[in-house]
């Protein structure tokens, strides 16, 4: 009980930090609205030019919808790789590691705490704008039911970041991992396009890998929430969280003794 | 002259400076070409299913990424600084750059180079031959085109980030701008209504970075060969303006530095 203590102090304390410059909180988060209009031109024109109202299961709204939060979960994650590489380069890192905490959980609870308000006021900024675009949501109760979602792939998220950021005890600069990270994202998350517009055969292959869980099912279940649709993105999250965290702790520990402290 | 030879010099020193750590200039070059591919093939997947958005296909995208993204890369090597000028400013680090006897703004942003917009800069021309609009004398509008998109890129960074000297720092704002000229650069232009091309062409001069030059790539008009000479050398002019007007209002960090 104390150890959780120690992790929730550190969350409440990147939370709380997370709202003392409350200007670039919203600075940041305005960027969001440009994205839902380009957006909607775009889709309004597709919808328009396929002469369909449905495509793929989505209505035009749905689609909106769905970016939206596709958006905030992707917009509030902090750069934790690039953090965790400018540790390394600066050496700052040493401080970290000899605190009687666990570094990973540290970075988890810090990454948590730096996350939610990032997401919440772009969400607020989103849904704004694409409520005033295309309306309300079909099924708002999408709301509360996509909630553990959005954590489990917030969680996804941190796992493979963490990845990439302790892969800078072996090369230092990870910005080509982290851009390539991105980009997996965006192909295979379904985070520009909904991965039901995409060919079956791409469909099948991206909602199995790991980026699918992290925006592309927490989305779909926003829009179309089900039980049936929540057992299952909860049920992939859960595996595909296990399998990484377990790789995490490997590597962690395999590169701690590739680590060298260049100064600090 | 006497400039632009202090420019070769510096951007000379950029270059060598940066191939001081060949593996890493090399493995940000690959990975942002690497980079560029994986992003445009959301749109392969999107013009494969929708065919095309009110008569613009896949090719059209393919010059239109790519002649951005070489005018992106080349701003990013050669004007590197230019993307952080407002930080430079607000924390008073211009004070190395008056104290030397050059042009103070071009001095400033060409001191930096930026390893991965060698990447950028080579994807863009992949992309042009990749599009099937490619002939000779299309290669050489996309070299004028990029040129000229460059210009209107690196005078927007100056022009936005200027304005440092009023607000202080403003690296959010300038995150936004970025990220907006580049968002709505990329995107077919037939999607927007005339107020938005308005904007597109001023506030935002997101076409003049990618839409305009595209077209002017796939077919010689001087119309449009005008807009981008009037646009480029308009905000340029005006990037100036702001710089010099703000430079008024500059007080010194009286930080001690080193610049490397």
């Amino acid at each position: 009980m104390k150890t959780f203590a120690k992790y929730w102090s550190i969350f409440q304390i990147t939370l709380v930090n997370s709202l003392a410059y409350p200007g670039e909180l919203i600075g940041r988060s305005v960027m969001i609205i440009p994205f839902m209009w380009i957006f909607y031109q775009l889709w309004k024109v597709t919808f328009n030019a396929a002469g369909a109202e449905i495509i793929g299961g989505l209505s035009l709204r749905d689609t909106l919808w769905y970016l939206m939060l596709a958006e905030t979960i992707e917009l509030g994650r902090p750069p934790l790789a690039r953090t965790m590489s400018e540790n390394v380069k600066d050496g700052s890192i040493a401080y970290i590691l000899n605190k009687p905490y666990d570094f990973l959980l540290y970075q988890f609870s810090a990454c948590m705490g730096e996350t939610i308000f990032r997401a919440i006021v772009n969400a607020i900024f989103g849904s704004i704008t694409v409520w005033f675009l295309v309306g309300a949501p079909n099924q708002p109760e999408g709301f509360l039911i996509v909630l553990p979602a959005i954590l489990g792939a917030w969680t996804l998220h941190f796992c493979i970041n963490a990845m990439i950021g302790l892969s800078a005890f072996a090369v230092e600069d990870v910005s080509a991992f982290t851009w390539i990270y991105q980009k997996l994202v965006f192909i295979f998350g379904g985070f520009l396009i909904p991965l039901d517009f995409y060919p079956q055969w791409l469909q099948i292959i991206s909602k199995a890998l790991p980026f699918a869980s992290s925006i592309y099912g927490p989305a779909r279940l926003f829009v179309t929430p089900s039980v049936d649709l929540f057992i299952n993105v909860m049920s992939l999250q859960i595996g595909w969280i296990i399998v990484l965290s377990l790789l995490l702790v490997v590597i962690y520990r395999r590169g701690l003794t590739q680590l060298t402290v260049n100064g600090g | 002259m006497k400039e632009l030879k202090f420019l070769l010099a510096l951007w000379k020193t950029n270059l060598q400076s940066a191939m001081e750590y060949r593996i890493s200039f090399l493995s940000q070059m690959i990975g942002m070409i690497l980079n560029n591919f994986m992003y445009f093939a959301i749109w392969i997947i999107f013009f494969d299913r929708f065919k095309d958005v009110r008569g613009w296909g896949v090719n059209d995208m393919y010059v239109t990424f790519g002649v951005l993204a070489s005018a992106f890369g080349l701003v990013s090597l050669l004007f590197g600084n230019a993307f952080m000028l407002s930080d430079i400013i607000a924390k008073g680090r211009l004070d190395y750059y008056l104290s030397l006897p050059r042009p103070v703004l071009l001095h400033t942003v060409a001191s930096r180079m930026i390893a991965s917009g060698m990447g950028d800069f080579t994807y863009g021309f992949i992309s042009y031959g990749l599009s099937g609009y490619f002939t000779w004398d299309g290669l050489a509008r996309y070299v004028l085109a990029t040129l000229l998109a460059a210009t209107v890129f690196g005078a927007f960074l100056i022009l936005t980030q200027s304005l440092a000297f009023w607000f202080g720092m403003m690296s959010n704002f300038s995150n936004l701008v970025l990220n907006a000229m580049l968002t709505f650069g990329i995107y077919p232009i037939t999607l927007f209504d005339s107020y938005a091309k308005l904007i597109l062409f001023t506030i935002i001069p997101a076409a003049l970075m990618g839409a305009i030059p595209a077209e002017f790539i796939r077919t010689f008009t001087w119309q449009t060969l005008g807009q981008l000479l009037f646009g480029a050398f308009a905000f340029l002019a005006l990037a100036i303006l702001v710089f010099r007007l703000g430079l008024r209002r500059y007080e010194s960090g009286s930080a001690i530095q080193i610049e490397i």
